[in-house]
């Protein structure tokens, strides 16, 4: 109990609120004035998770799609069936949270370029398994259009070579690891939402993504099939902008404001170079 | 439907309870038959499930005298319907009953049939939507849940979401005009957007994260973890025979699951 109840502060239960508008908020202006073919609409339930925990990451996405849903303010939509999605979000930047993942980690010199060449490597190597999924490549469930097996390659090699930057300009290891994170939470979040998309919408969602749909429908993919593949072309990219805007976000907020959450501690630099004395005077 | 960003002239806790046939009903039996429907409507397979849903939510409608508020509701669905059918009549995976060949297209009955039905429940989902929105005020469906003993906190977090979504929406609007005049490109190819998200999230969620220290502080100067239960001002009418309405309603979707995952219901049209 102690557990869960170190999860639901007074401070957490004041930011959860703060974090579902955030979410609705976000998702409906990138959507709306961005136009961007990408849901933004998780960076709330994320910062939530890092900050206090699974439970609390959970609560905040599964109430932020209900709310959307039934409440509308800003138009309902289909977004209240991916409430289940939404919550194991959270649940897994709670994970995150705890394995620190978001803290940052100063480097330089050669320890950097060694850094982010294994962030480009990891990134494709976590990314292998969506290509290599049945979605795409088994011949029994659907020989899917050239182009989308292209577009995955090109974008895992962008997404491989922004981390790569990110990492050398910002001089922080942990970009390795928000990747990371945020590319497994995308995979995870496909696997769930595919189910939910075929079975209550026909496995579209109304959106620009319908067009991967329909290309793999065109390839031979069955409706879950095709929603899966979708997603797996989508999810991972959607929570990997996430994850990085989310670790931007934090190393912006004050040290002070975040070590009052329950996981602040997992947030703060832990070996801190000792600083330098400045050279006496001559 | 609300306008965005619109802030309501009087709060809900001083407007007069809903009253009349449905709107009179509890708040929680109205949030229990949205649920029910919803449930049923995606579970049914086929056609049975989303007609009757939808007979049930008009004879509703009718009896709130609900007419055209449903409208938007029902047009908000129509991008999702458009795909649906699109997607689903013209690439249905191993559908081979062609009902004509239109150039390269090759739309199939089976298709036709399966986006029907998942367009109904579609509709069918919107429109329990729109009953319980249109019926139930949020303030007095919070109020009433932790009558029920939902803990002060998830009572707080439903109502404080809802009455800071126009706040930020106005923030968001006031972020999104200033970065436009600071030269943020909203209309360019597709990289120079996605170079405005920080420009837009970064201020928003920072900004509003900036309350947090003193709402809290607010929240523990009014005894927010003082340990017993508040009481309720005003105290939503409830019958046995609405408890009644609820639990079948529970138990019945419940069984209606169970039903259609082992199969038991295949037999329904």
């Amino acid at each position: 109990m102690q557990w869960v109840s170190r999860q639901f502060t007074t401070r957490v239960i004041v930011l959860i609120p703060i974090a579902i508008a955030i979410n609705i908020v976000l998702g409906y202006t990138v959507q709306t004035v961005l136009k961007l073919p990408i849901y933004l609409d998780s960076i709330g339930t994320i910062l939530v998770g890092v900050l206090a925990g699974p439970l609390a990451g959970a609560f905040t996405g599964a109430a932020s799609n209900l709310i959307w849903q039934y409440a509308p303010v800003i138009g309902g939509g289909t977004i209240g069936p991916f409430a289940i999605t939404a919550a194991v979000i959270g649940f897994m930047a709670g994970i995150w949270g705890y394995l620190g993942v978001y803290r940052p980690r100063p480097a330089s010199g050669a320890q950097l370029i060694v850094a982010a060449v294994v962030a480009a490597a990891l990134v494709v190597l976590v990314a292998f398994p969506i290509f290599n999924n049945p979605a795409y490549t088994d011949p029994n469930v659907g020989a899917y259009p050239d182009w989308v097996f292209t577009a995955a390659i090109v974008i895992a090699a962008i997404v491989a070579a922004v981390v790569a930057a990110f990492i050398y300009v910002r001089r922080d290891l942990a970009g390795i690891w928000v990747a990371v994170a945020g590319i497994l939470t995308g995979i995870v979040a496909a696997i769930v939402s595919a189910p939910i998309a075929a079975i209550a919408f026909g496995g579209v969602t109304g959106s620009g993504t319908d067009l991967i749909v329909a290309a793999l429908r065109q390839g031979g993919s069955n409706v879950y099939q095709a929603s899966l593949g979708q997603g797996l072309f989508s999810d991972p990219i959607d929570k990997t902008i996430t994850s990085f805007i989310v670790f931007i976000l934090l190393s912006g907020l004050s040290g002070r404001f975040i070590s009052r959450f329950p996981l602040g501690e997992h947030l703060r630099q832990t070996s801190q170079p000792a600083p330098e004395l400045a050279p006496p005077a001559a | 439907m609300t306008e965005p960003g619109r802030v309501p002239e009087l709060p809900d806790y001083v407007a007069r309870p809903a009253s009349g046939a449905y709107r009179g009903l509890n708040p929680t039996t109205k949030l229990v038959i949205a649920f029910a429907e919803a449930l049923f409507a995606f579970t049914v397979r086929g056609w049975t499930g989303p007609l009757v849903v939808i007979a049930v939510l008009l004879a509703c409608a009718v009896w709130a005298r609900i007419g055209r508020a449903f409208v938007p509701y029902v047009l908000a669905t129509i991008p999702l319907v458009i795909s649906i059918l699109l997607v689903n009549t013209l690439l249905f995976p191993g559908a081979t009953d062609v009902i004509a060949r239109l150039g390269p297209l090759r739309p199939t009955w089976s298709g036709l049939t399966a986006a029907l039905q998942a367009t109904l429940r579609v509709v069918a989902f919107a429109m329990s939507v729109a009953l319980f929105a249109l019926t139930t005020t949020t303030d007095q469906l919070v109020s009433d849940l932790e009558r029920r003993g939902l803990g002060r906190r998830p009572a707080f977090v439903v109502s404080a979401a809802i009455g800071t979504i126009p706040g930020i929406l106005q923030r968001a609007r006031e972020i999104t005009n200033s970065q436009r005049a600071r030269g943020l490109d909203t209309q360019g190819r597709i990289w120079r957007r996605v170079r405005g998200i920080l420009p837009l999230a970064g201020p928003l969620v920072v900004g509003a994260l900036t309350d947090v220290e003193e709402r809290t502080m607010a929240l523990e100067a009014r005894a927010f973890s003082a340990p017993g239960r508040r009481t309720v001002l005003r105290v939503a009418p409830d019958s046995p025979r609405q408890r009644l309405v609820r639990w079948v309603l529970f138990v019945g979707t419940i069984a209606t699951i169970v039903g259609v995952v082992v199969g038991a219901l295949a037999w329904l049209p």
